[in-house]
This record gives structure tokens, C-alpha cells and sequence, in this order.
């Protein structure tokens, strides 16, 4: 069930009364999230459910026994590494089963037909379960942080099993460390002080993120990348925008809502996103965006790799094959291979052309004129790869950027309101945190029959600006 | 805040935003059918209406250019246009279950469209329900492809011919499509929408009793009068529903299919294309497949993940298709693209069927 429906809404209040009456009985509390996790995930299919069950117990079992591979001061065995590298692997062959074998078969089928082979690769034609990237980067978090000794209490498997089936991060984040969960599950939380008015703040930005802003993005968005022969130049430049703003509004506007939902029951989720189109180079934009994966990326493929512990080419390598395959991990389409690719080379570029700048110091031009030249850039470079993101095909992100130098076209979405919300939105990222965190401390301040007023006029506002049905989240197909 | 409080905060927000929103909840519900859900949004709107809670939404609604009031039914809409026209009020046989009854007005004959040029296209208006909407994105581009159509695209999701109090199709037709926009032809794909219970004048009609198909029926025929031109130099392209797969949850569209071809057989300015032909596997029983061979032999996934909507292949399948229609009936022989793409048309083997067998849910 999507998190801005009545069906949620009406399962939510279950969970929350749930929740806090049971949070003192340890056991108690421990089956009731779980059980509500479960229900949340079977919504959709029971299947995934048990999908999820076999991860949650394989996975549970992997960190036992590489737990007991350690050696007697939790130093690291032959034993242990290469339980946790089963265990990755395992992992990942799951994933790649429901989420790459078509692709990487039609791939060398078309290839094959390409130079003349023709050879039938079976196809499966499963069902991508909601939410596996996600689960299983978690789990794969857990078994390595266990193998590197750096986590070195196994969960018991119940505690495990609410940690990965946790309904507010399951289907699409944030990445939630074991190490970042863990203790909060015994820590009863105080059901006096429940962080109220920041999670109604994180929640109503969510929504209006999601179903006003995203949505309305959609509307040019949509019909650009369908049919970009339709569009003029002009139109086709503010989609691009309008799809790197659709893309945040959607999925920082669901990361709100899960957070804030979280802390509803008394659980704080780390930040994912921390206004990431303010950002004056990729590297830093990487800092901002969908944080929980960077770090993941960071700490369990770059360093793995080798990260930064070799010469400058190593170092470049590992760079770009860390954001080659976190390109790969968000769809199983060569476009995002190829907007992995271009992170990952700009990302060695700007490393390049650092050092080079460095060697030669400053170039004459005032500092906010060089900050503002480099946001134009990083920003403009982060848009651009976006259209891959988007686009279906290689060829549909080309004829994008071909209708951008050529003449005719409609422009007829491009209004007054459509680019106003667009700036807004950019200019939003510059918002000093002490702005909402005082309009949250105002909200606070009020009486509860006001607040009641304000969020239910919130919530209908939000409804009747938003269009009719809810499109899914776009980060629900990774 | 304790947690308690929180819990108040949170059911009277909810129940405040409830009853602000009850217009927008009752529709919604109504579009999905009846059932608990929809008599608990009529109840909660009652409510709503008792106490004037509906009128800010019905404010913004009305300042974003949303209809807010009653709309036309569509023997109403029939009537003004065979008014307008001076014809015959019994100009269909809509209502009729046997299918024997034919048109009273005058001789009707297939509509004579003039054959489109590049100088000269033909304006197609295509779109429907979503799965409509998902079809006509590709046929867009298509049609304006060959040089001979200006496309107007025009879909909306969750729409249908069961709930017009939800969107009203015909009135939409009959204010804004036809007067507006004139077009030449009209490509028109609902029914995924309409695999549900019609509701009467306040009595629910269960779907696929004799009342059932007597209404749906009527307003098929009445749909497809109300698109015919006064000139005769209009024609409709009534597509099929493609055949669902398991995940769509929908069922009998082979005999929503049934009707829509029925119908479309007693009206010369209308011709159903048959998509199961196309899109249903081998024959003659057709039936839901994932992939479909494309004119180069190549097995293409014509479907998205909910094995209802239409994928990008699947829709420039069935657009080609739709273009390859057209040319039976008007001469598109200016086309730039006499030949269409081999790896998205479909094979040319594959034939219409010129009779739809009559489906067990109609006897």
C-alpha cells in the first residue's frame, strides 16, 4: 500500500495505538512490527512476503555463522571471509534473478542476433519484488559488517527480522544500518515525548513533495520523454528540469514521510537527502543525494575495491566502477548503466581538474561568481544524466537532447506556473535549516485543536492540488 | 507530545481532511465501483454537504477549472445533437439486446474521408481509459509520422463507460471533442474500466445480468451516435481491449469486446478493430500472452508489469495495426512511411476477425 492513502492511513493508526501500547513488553512489541510489516509487504503480493522471510532467515543464519567463523578476540578467519563472501553472493544472485536476468539475457541475445547468432535464452518472466534492492542491501550490510568484526553481536533473529522487514524503509529507503537500528529497539522511547511536530512537518513536506509537486512535474515531463518529436526545444529544456525535480520531489518527499512515520513509533531514520541540488560539484552532490546509498556504496564497494589506497588511476577505477554499478543497481536497463557512467566519470574529472586548478591557484574571478558557475555546472551535469535515468532506451535519451537544437515543435506546457514551480523548488534548496526547524518549533507551540485544524486543511489542500489517483513512487520499481 | 495526543491530532486531522475531501473521496470510490468503500464515501459526503464542509474544496476545485456540478446524461446530450441536427430521435437502436435491430434514420454508408496528404492530414483524435492513454502515446507520434494525421491526444486514467457521474465521456465528447476539435477520426479505446456494476437512476445494475447489458449496451450505441458526424464524414476506430493478463485483475473484456464490436457493426461510421486478433496468441482461442512476434520474426513484450497497460512495443504494435485499419477504409497511399518499422508492426499474416463469438457470460 502506498504511504498517502486512506488504506495506509487506516493501517497506520492500528500500528501506532499498537505500537505504544505494547512498546514495554519487549517480545510483545518485537511480533507486532513485524507482524504489521509483514501485512504491509503481503498488500501488495504474499509471495514477496515470503521472499522476504527466506531473507530475513538466510540472512539471520549467514551472521550466526560467520559470527562463529570469527576468531577468539573476533579477528577475522580464512573461515569468516569466505562466509561472508557466500553470503554477498547469495545476496546478489537473488537480486539478480528477479531484477537482471531479462535484461542481461535479452542483452546477449540481441548481441548474438547482432552478428548472426540466433540463440533463445529462456525467459523467466518473474515479477520484480517491491522494494529487493533495498532489503538486500541491507541484509548485505548486516552479513559484511558481522565478517569485518565490526558489528560483533549477531541480532537475535527476531530483532533481525524487524530490522529487515521494517515497513516505513522497506520498499524504497532509507538504507538503514543494523548498527543504526539495533539499539533503538530496545530503547523504549518515552511514549510521553513522542517527536510529534517534527514527524508532522517531515510527513505534510513528504506529501506535498510527492503529490503536488512531482505530479504536477509529470504533466511535462510525460509527454516530453514519449514523444520528444512533438516538443520544441524550449519545452523539452524545462522537462529535463522538471524531471530532475519531479525525481527529488518524489523520492525525498517519500523518504520524509518514512522518516517522519518512523519517529511516529519512536524510531529515528538517518537523512537521505539534504537539499542536493545546492550542490557546487558531483562529489558534494553525492554528499547530499540519496545519502544512505551513498554511504553504502562507500563503505561496502569503493573501499572494498580498494577506494583511495593505491595510485591515482586505482583510485580513479574504483570511482568509476562504484558509480557504474550503483548505476546498474537502480534498473536493470543499459540507460542506467550509462548514467553510472557518467557520474562515475565526472566524479574522476573533477578529481583531475582539482589537482590542475590547485597547481595553478586562482583564476581572478570573484568567489561567488566561481560558486555560482559551478552549481550552473554541477547542476546542469546532474540534469543532464537525469534524461538517462529517465529515458527507456539510449536512443529515446538522444532524441531528447536532439529536439534541444531543433526548431518546431509544441511549447504549450511550458507556463508561467510550471517554470514559477521549478525555481521555487531550486531556490527552496537554499533555505536555511534554521527556516523550517523554526516553523516546526512554531508548529509545536500551538494548541492541539489548532494543530488539528492546520494538518487536516494541510492534508486536503495537498489532495486538491495533487491529481486524481496516486502514481507509485518512482524509486518502488528499484 | 504524548503519544495519546499524538493519536487525537492524527484521527481528527484525518477525519477533518475526510470530510473537506468527501466530494473527491465519493468519486473516486464511484469510479472504482460499489461496495463498502463507496457506501461509506456517500455517507461521509452526506455529511460533509449537511454541514457546507465541502464547499473550500469545491472553491479550489472550481478556481483550477475542475467540474463541480451536475454533468449531462447522455440521452440528454443525444437528444440536443439530433435536435441541432433536425434528425430522427430514434436515429440508433441503442437499449436493444438481440443485435437484429439496425439504424432507422436514412441509408447510412461507410463515411467517405478524403484521402490525407501530407498538405492536407487528416486531424485523428485517439485516447480513452489509461489503458487507452498507454496505446495512444505511441500512436501519437506514429500516426504524425506517416504525414497524413494531426493527432490529438486525449486520455484519462480510471475513466470508462460504467461511471459517468466519475468522468463523463459523452458530455466530454459532446462539448469539447466534437465542437472543438472536429476530428476526422476518432481512435477510441475503453472498457478496462467497466468490468463492474452500473448504477440506474439510484438502482445498481449487477454486471452481466439482461438489465446489465441492456444499459451498457444503450450507452455504447449512444456513445458511438453521439461521435457520428451530421455530414457522415466522421470515422470511428472503436479498438478493443487487449486481452488482460493475471495481474491486471480484470476479467471479460472478451465480452465488453463482444459488445464494442456488436454495436460497432450496426454503424457504418464506426469500425471496431479487433486487437486479440493481434494481441491474443495464436487462434482461435485468444487468449492473454506476454510476447508477440513483430513483422521481423523478432518475440517482443507487448505489456507492462501489470500485464494490462500497454509497454512502449505493445503500443506501436497496436498503433501500426490501428494505421494499417485505417488504410482498409481510406487511402493512405501518401504516407511517408508506406512501409512500416519491421520491429515494431505487426506481421501481415495476421487477419482480423470479421465475427466476434458471442461469450458465455451472453447466454
Amino acid at each position: 500500500m502506498l504511504f498517502p492513502t486512506i488504506d495506509f492511513a487506516i493501517f497506520f493508526l492500528v500500528v501506532f495505538v499498537g505500537n505504544w501500547l505494547l512498546r514495554p513488553y519487549r517480545i510483545a512489541w518485537r511480533w507486532f512490527i513485524l507482524g504489521a510489516s509483514l501485512f504491509f509487504y503481503s498488500y501488495w503480493s504474499w509471495r514477496y512476503a515470503l521472499l522476504l522471510v527466506a531473507s530475513i532467515v538466510g540472512n539471520w543464519f549467514f551472521g550466526r555463522v560467520i559470527h562463529d567463523a570469527l576468531g577468539p578476540d573476533g579477528e577475522r578467519t580464512d573461515r569468516s571471509r569466505w562466509l561472508m563472501r557466500a553470503a554477498v553472493v547469495a545476496n546478489l544472485l537473488v537480486l539478480g534473478y528477479f531484477k537482471y536476468y531479462e535484461f542481461f539475457a535479452e542483452s546477449i541475445s540481441a548481441r548474438l542476433d547482432d552478428i548472426g547468432i540466433h540463440v533463445s535464452m529462456p525467459t523467466l518472466r518473474v515479477l520484480l519484488p517491491i522494494g529487493i534492492s533495498f532489503f538486500t542491501f541491507q541484509a548485505i550490510s548486516y552479513v559484511v559488517d558481522i565478517g569485518r568484526a565490526e558489528w560483533r553481536r549477531p541480532m537475535p533473529l527476531l530483532d533481525f527480522a524487524v530490522y529487515l522487514s521494517f515497513f516505513a524503509h522497506l520498499v524504497a529507503g532509507p538504507i538503514v544500518r543494523a548498527s543504526e537500528f539495533a539499539w533503538q529497539l530496545d530503547n523504549r522511547p518515552d511514549p510521553r515525548y513522542v517527536e510529534a511536530s517534527e514527524a508532522f512537518m517531515l510527513i505534510f513536506r513528504g506529501l506535498f513533495k510527492k503529490v503536488v509537486i512531482s505530479s504536477y512535474m509529470a504533466t511535462i515531463v510525460d509527454p516530453v520523454f514519449s514523444f520528444p518529436g512533438g516538443h520544441s526545444s524550449w519545452e523539452v529544456l524545462w522537462a529535463i528540469y522538471a524531471y530532475a525535480i519531479q525525481i527529488y520531489a518524489d523520492f525525498s518527499g517519500y523518504t520524509d514521510m518514512a522518516i517522519g512515520i518512523a519517529l511516529l513509533l519512536g524510531i529515528r531514520f538517518p537523512q537521505n537527502f539534504d537539499a542536493p541540488y545546492r550542490s557546487l560539484s558531483i562529489q558534494e552532490f553525492w554528499r547530499r543525494w540519496h545519502m544512505t546509498l551513498s554511504r553504502w556504496l562507500r563503505d561496502y564497494l569503493y573501499i572494498p575495491l580498494g577506494g583511495s589506497r593505491g595510485t591515482t588511476l586505482f583510485t580513479y577505477r574504483n570511482l568509476f566502477l562504484t558509480m557504474l554499478i550503483g548505476g546498474l543497481w537502480h534498473g536493470a536497463n543499459w540507460t542506467f548503466v550509462i548514467w553510472g557512467a557518467i557520474h562515475g566519470l565526472v566524479l574522476v574529472g573533477e578529481r583531475v581538474v582539482k589537482q590542475w586548478w590547485a597547481e595553478r591557484g586562482a583564476i581572478g574571478l570573484p568567489p561567488q561568481v566561481v560558486k555560482a558557475l559551478q552549481w550552473a555546472l554541477t547542476f546542469h551535469i546532474v540534469c543532464f544524466a537525469w534524461v538517462f535515468f529517465r529515458a527507456q532506451s539510449f536512443g529515446e535519451a538522444l532524441d531528447v537532447f536532439g529536439r534541444l537544437f531543433s526548431s518546431g515543435g509544441s511549447s504549450a506546457a511550458v507556463t508561467t506556473v510550471m517554470i514559477a514551480t521549478i525555481l521555487l523548488m531550486i531556490a527552496s534548496q537554499f533555505v536555511p535549516q534554521r527556516i523550517p526547524e523554526g516553523i516546526t518549533v512554531q508548529f509545536s507551540k500551538l494548541a492541539p485543536v489548532i494543530q488539528m485544524a492546520v494538518l487536516g486543511v494541510g492534508i486536503m489542500v495537498v489532495n486538491a492540488l495533487g491529481p486524481e489517483g496516486i502514481a507509485p513512487f518512482i524509486y518502488f520499481q528499484f | 507530545m504524548p503519544a495519546g495526543l499524538v493519536l487525537v491530532i492524527v484521527v481528527v486531522a484525518l477525519l477533518v481532511a475526510t470530510l473537506l475531501n468527501a466530494d473527491s473521496t465519493l468519486k473516486k470510490s464511484k469510479a472504482k465501483g460499489n461496495g463498502f468503500r463507496q457506501e461509506v464515501a456517500q455517507g461521509v459526503a452526506n455529511v460533509s454537504d449537511l454541514f457546507r464542509l465541502n464547499l473550500p474544496r469545491r472553491a479550489i476545485d472550481s478556481a483550477m477549472g475542475r467540474e463541480t456540478g451536475p454533468t449531462k446524461g447522455i440521452d440528454e446530450l443525444l437528444s440536443e445533437k439530433q435536435a441541432s441536427e433536425g434528425t430522427a430521435t430514434n436515429g440508433s437502436n441503442s437499449g436493444s439486446n438481440n443485435g437484429s435491430d439496425g439504424p432507422t434514420a436514412p441509408e447510412e454508408t461507410t463515411p467517405v474521408l478524403r484521402a490525407p496528404t501530407p498538405d492536407d492530414p487528416l486531424t485523428m483524435w485517439m485516447g480513452g481509459d489509461s489503458v487507452g492513454g498507454s496505446f495512444a502515446v505511441q500512436l501519437e507520434p506514429i500516426a504524425a509520422s506517416t504525414g497524413l494525421f494531426d493527432p490529438i491526444l486525449d486520455y484519462k486514467v480510471g475513466t470508462g463507460l460504467a461511471r459517468p457521474e466519475y468522468y463523463n465521456w459523452p458530455e466530454h465528447f459532446a462539448k469539447d471533442v466534437i465542437p472543438k476539435q472536429d476530428p476526422d477520426i476518432i481512435v477510441a479505446m475503453f472498457g478496462a474500466n467497466d468490468d463492474q456494476n452500473l448504477e440506474v437512476d439510484g438502482k445498481v445494475l449487477d454486471k452481466y445480468t439482461p438489465e446489465w447489458f441492456e444499459e451498457y449496451r444503450g450507452r455504447v450505441g449512444k456513445l458511438m451516435d453521439l461521435m457520428k458526424s451530421p455530414e457522415n464524414d466522421r470515422l470511428i476506430i472503436w479498438v478493443g481491449v487487449p486481452p488482460p493478463g493475471p495481474q491486471s485483475k480484470i476479467g471479460h473484456m472478451d465480452t465488453i469486446n463482444f459488445i464494442f464490436w456488436e454495436e460497432a457493426t450496426k454503424r457504418p461510421w464506426v469500425s471496431y478493430l479487433d486487437t486479440w486478433a493481434f494481441m491474443g496468441g495464436p487462434g482461435p482461442n485468444y487468449t492473454y500472452v506476454r510476447d508477440m512476434p513483430t513483422a521481423d520474426g523478432k518475440v517482443r513484450n507487448m505489456y507492462q508489469a501489470d500485464t494490462l497497460h500497454l509497454a512502449t512495443t505493445g503500443a506501436q504494435y497496436l498503433s501500426w495495426a490501428t494505421i494499417r485499419h485505417v488504410g482498409e477504409i481510406i487511402d493512405l497511399s501518401a504516407s511517408k512511411i508506406p512501409d512500416p518499422p519491421a520491429d515494431q508492426a505487426p506481421p501481415s499474416t495476421i487477419v482480423e476477425r470479421s465475427e466476434l463469438p458471442r461469450t458465455a457470460d451472453l447466454n
